[in-house]
């Protein structure tokens, strides 16, 4: 995004269009913020605060992920079901044994891995449609994992995967610092290495892209590989954080992250958006869902929101978009 | 003899080549399978080759049939609806909610039902015009805010039908399924209205391609309301037609219609990039994967395989297509 923003950075430019796209959701990250510590006297005391980022920290793993198929003009619906099966994996090894973490984490990566590239098979060799591809992965995984475990629940994770997804350090969430730590370093590569910028090339035009030399297919299968990963680690963060296995880890977060990612600017066209921006949209989707609990609201009304507030922020894009 | 032989070879070596010009490969192929799994499974087992049966595999076809229908449609405008469960999930709950076994009730209920399943039907197709992003985004939205109302009129199946209802499910008229029927009469309709008015011809051309069909005065705006709005009309059928098999609305849906309403499409030969395709094909893709799943059953295989196999199919039929239609260009 540097330069490709910087270079739009004129006077002329500094229109309505201009700072909604640019600045739209910390704004209301910032409306939103004051208007939970008026109305939900709770929403500012430490360990709410703490809550919400904890509960914040495996969808923005995720969210980066999704972020990745998004910028190359995907979608990845099978990120709940691999959350679910890394969850799964890491649950059915011995949980009092702490040497036990190695082969769970080896394992789920690798099936994240094997799913990520099946999905990025269909999606460039047979061009199937990338929802079409993840939709059916995520349903033969859930068959695959309800026939594994009979339909019932495996048990425990081992302390380690514990710690990380509820420990924290001086106040400060362990899987939140673990998150900014992924996060800056899929940041990097995607702001300052070769990578990052096919990335962009091929999300905003994938034909041009080609015609430099570009290797489309290529980077398109990596991204989907990757979302898959981070899907996965995002299962085992969140596990560590429920502390119970079930088939139906992460539900849902196939939706939150695409909406998270959005919100954060990044353009379903391919193309446009950065990391910062979508995990700030993991940020304000886990505070509104809390903002609902804290003003007593039914727990319903978080579906009602989340689809409320998806609509929104598109239309919002769409007129920024159109004013600049 | 041999001579005889011969000379049917040759007959039906033509009869293929003639047909072959006339059916779609995809509907073909779907009527070999078919034709393969009732040999199978009529081999395999006694109570599987029963006229009962195969009345039962119809009966069964009935919800699979309307959404795939609903989602016929809106495919063939280069669309997808995946609002089918929480539209389901909504209308049901009402629907038993709200009769609660009062029979007076009945017909003001399910009218009022269908009519709010098709408002959101509609309500998604404004917005993605409104919105012109892709439908899947528009219609998950709104999937997850009928979703949320589900649950908030209630957390579990409430209420219940009248007595009799359940014939709409159950009932058979000289053995023959009565809600079944309904439904085929429905596709009938619907496959009708594609092909011979004007208004069928529009969603084809916005389908192949909506920017010349734009130009050429196809009027967007109706088609796309007409296909969303029918989408979540056949939405809240299905919801009928679930509870009168359950006896209950649940607002939690247990099985993933959402891609069970896309199989068949597929597997009938509807090309997801909208334009071509028909109902002829998802007709029969649901047989084919109605017949599929009551093999399976006789053979006691579980459902969460039977998942799998689904998930297996849509990646296989999907995959196998769009080779076929690269090789012809």
């Amino acid at each position: 995004m540097s330069e490709a923003v910087l270079r739009r950075k004129r006077p002329e430019d500094a229109n309505f269009g201009y700072i909604v796209e640019r600045h739209g959701l910390l704004i209301f990250c910032t409306v939103l913020t004051v208007g939970a510590l008026i109305f939900a006297p709770n929403f500012g005391s430490a360990a709410n605060l703490r809550n919400v980022l904890i509960s914040a920290s495996p969808l923005g793993v995720v969210v980066l992920g999704q972020c990745l198929v998004i910028l190359v003009r995907g979608f990845d619906l099978s990120v709940a079901s691999v959350m679910a099966t890394a969850a799964v994996i890491a649950a059915s090894f011995d949980a009092d044994n702490p040497w036990s973490v190695i082969p769970a984490v080896l394992l789920s990566l690798l099936m994240a891995v094997v799913v990520g590239s099946i999905n990025g098979f269909l999606v460039t060799r047979r061009k199937v449609s990338p929802f079409l591809a993840t939709l059916g992965v995520m349903i033969m995984l859930q068959g695959l994992r309800f026939a594994w475990t009979k339909g019932a629940p495996l048990g425990l994770v081992t302390k380690f995967i514990r710690l990380v997804g509820t420990g924290t350090f001086h106040g400060v969430p362990i899987n939140f610092v673990f998150l900014i730590v992924l996060a800056l370093i899929v940041g990097f590569v995607l702001r300052r290495t070769t990578f990052g910028r096919r990335v962009y090339m091929v999300g905003g035009n994938p034909r041009a892209a080609e015609l430099v030399g570009i290797n489309v297919d290529r980077v398109i299968f990596s991204c989907y590989v990757l979302s898959s990963v981070f899907a996965a680690i995002g299962g085992l963060v969140l596990v560590g954080y429920v502390n119970a296995v079930d088939n139906w880890v992460g539900r849902g977060y196939e939706l939150d992250s695409i909406v998270a990612a959005v919100m954060g600017g990044v353009a379903l066209g391919g193309g446009r958006g950065t990391v910062l921006g979508a995990l700030i949209g993991a940020l304000v989707l886990t505070e509104l869902f809390n903002i609902v609990l804290l003003l007593g609201l039914p727990v319903q009304v978080q579906l009602i929101v989340k689809g409320v507030v998806i609509l929104i922020a598109v239309a919002v894009y769409l007129i920024a978009q159109k004013t600049r | 003899m041999s001579e005889a032989a011969a000379a049917i070879g040759t007959g039906d070596r033509s009869l293929i080549a003639r047909v072959r010009d006339r059916v779609p490969p995809a509907i073909a192929i779907e009527i070999a399978l078919i034709l393969l799994l009732l040999v199978i499974g009529a081999a395999l087992s006694e109570q599987f080759r029963t006229l009962d049966n195969l009345a039962n595999i119809y009966e069964q076809a009935s919800v699979l049939l309307l959404v795939s229908l609903g989602q016929t449609v809106v495919i063939l405008t280069g669309g997808i609806d995946l609002s089918f469960e929480g539209n389901i999930a909504l209308t049901g709950s009402i629907l038993s909610g709200q009769v609660h076994g009062d029979i007076d009730l009945l017909m003001p209920v399910i009218v009022g039902v269908l009519l709010i399943g098709t408002v959101a039907g509609l309500a998604n197709g404004g917005l993605i015009l409104l919105l012109r992003v892709h439908p899947l985004i528009v219609t998950l939205a709104i999937a997850s805010v009928l979703q949320g109302a589900a649950l908030l009129y209630t957390q579990r199946p409430i209420g219940g039908m009248p007595d009799g209802f359940d014939s709409l499910a159950y009932g058979r008229i000289w053995g023959i399924p009565v809600g079944s029927t309904l439904v085929l009469v429905g596709f009938l309709i619907v496959g009708l209205l594609l092909k011979y008015t004007r208004l069928g011809r529009q969603i084809f051309a916005y389908g192949g391609d909506p920017a010349a069909a734009r130009l050429v005065g196809v009027p967007v705006t109706r088609v796309v309301l007409f296909t969303y709005g029918l989408s979540g009309f056949l939405a809240s059928a299905t919801a009928i037609f679930l509870v009168a098999r359950l006896g209950v609305g649940n607002p939690v849906n247990e099985t993933p219609l959402n891609l069970s309403s896309i199989t068949p499409v597929i597997l009938g030969g509807t090309m997801l990039s909208g334009g071509r395709g028909g109902v002829v094909g998802t007709l029969l893709g649901v047989l084919l994967l109605q017949t599929l799943s009551n093999l399976l059953n006789f053979l006691e295989v579980s459902t969460f395989y039977q998942w799998m196999i689904q998930g297996f199919i849509v990646i296989a039929a999907v995959a196998s297509h769009l080779d076929r239609r690269r090789r012809r260009a």
